[in-house]
């Protein structure tokens, strides 16, 4: 699960302001968790990182391999490349590493975010976290 | 003056719960990022696209 629209207000709303980075989770008992973290990174190897994303989060859940491979070549991506990578399993360590990170932060639940190290979790709308960002730009002015 | 006090109470624990708001420390590494490094605001999101 992720926070798609409310992610994409929040940045449009405070862009200049706020910097977003994505840690996978991809839940160990759903179908198509991991093939899309391979997926989305696999597409970042190709400079479209962002356009996956917000394909992937648009058209889930159905992300097969089959519907993947059509939403890069959507992308105009190189599809060959592009299912080497997915079923070469090619980006298992990073996101690895980030369900490793997750786990050791105690993080059960997605999403979980992060807004300068507060955490917030689950869906929010979107006035939830325009106060705390209020908030941290405030305190920034400070110093 | 009761008044005064009690307001002066609010404040002063509305002050106090903001600043122990607890502060996870995460590593950003090489992950996809998108604005500016630099920004004062930075949001981590673990996601799960399925």
């Amino acid at each position: 699960m992720a926070a798609g629209p409310t992610i994409k207000k929040i940045m449009d709303t405070y862009k200049g302001k706020i910097r977003l980075v994505i840690k996978n989770y991809p839940y160990q008992y759903r179908d198509y968790s991991h093939i899309a973290a391979e997926a989305s990174l696999a597409a970042r190897d190709q400079g479209k990182y962002w356009e996956m994303h917000d394909l992937l989060l648009k058209r889930s859940p159905k992300l097969d391999r089959e519907s993947l491979i059509g939403y890069a070549k959507e992308l105009g991506l190189d599809t060959n490349k592009f299912a080497a990578s997915i079923d070469g399993k090619k980006h298992a360590q990073e996101i690895e590493r980030d369900k490793k990170l997750a786990t050791d932060m105690d993080i059960y639940n997605t999403p979980t975010i992060f807004i300068n190290g507060r955490k917030v979790v689950g869906e929010r709308p979107f006035e939830y976290f325009k106060k705390i960002i209020d908030e941290e730009l405030k305190n920034e002015k400070k110093f | 003056m009761k008044k005064t006090m009690l307001v002066m109470a609010f404040f002063l624990l509305a002050v106090s719960a903001s600043a122990e708001e607890k502060r996870y420390p995460v590593p950003l590494g090489d992950s996809p990022t998108l604005g500016p490094l630099d920004a004062p605001v930075t949001v981590v999101e673990f996601i799960d696209f399925q």
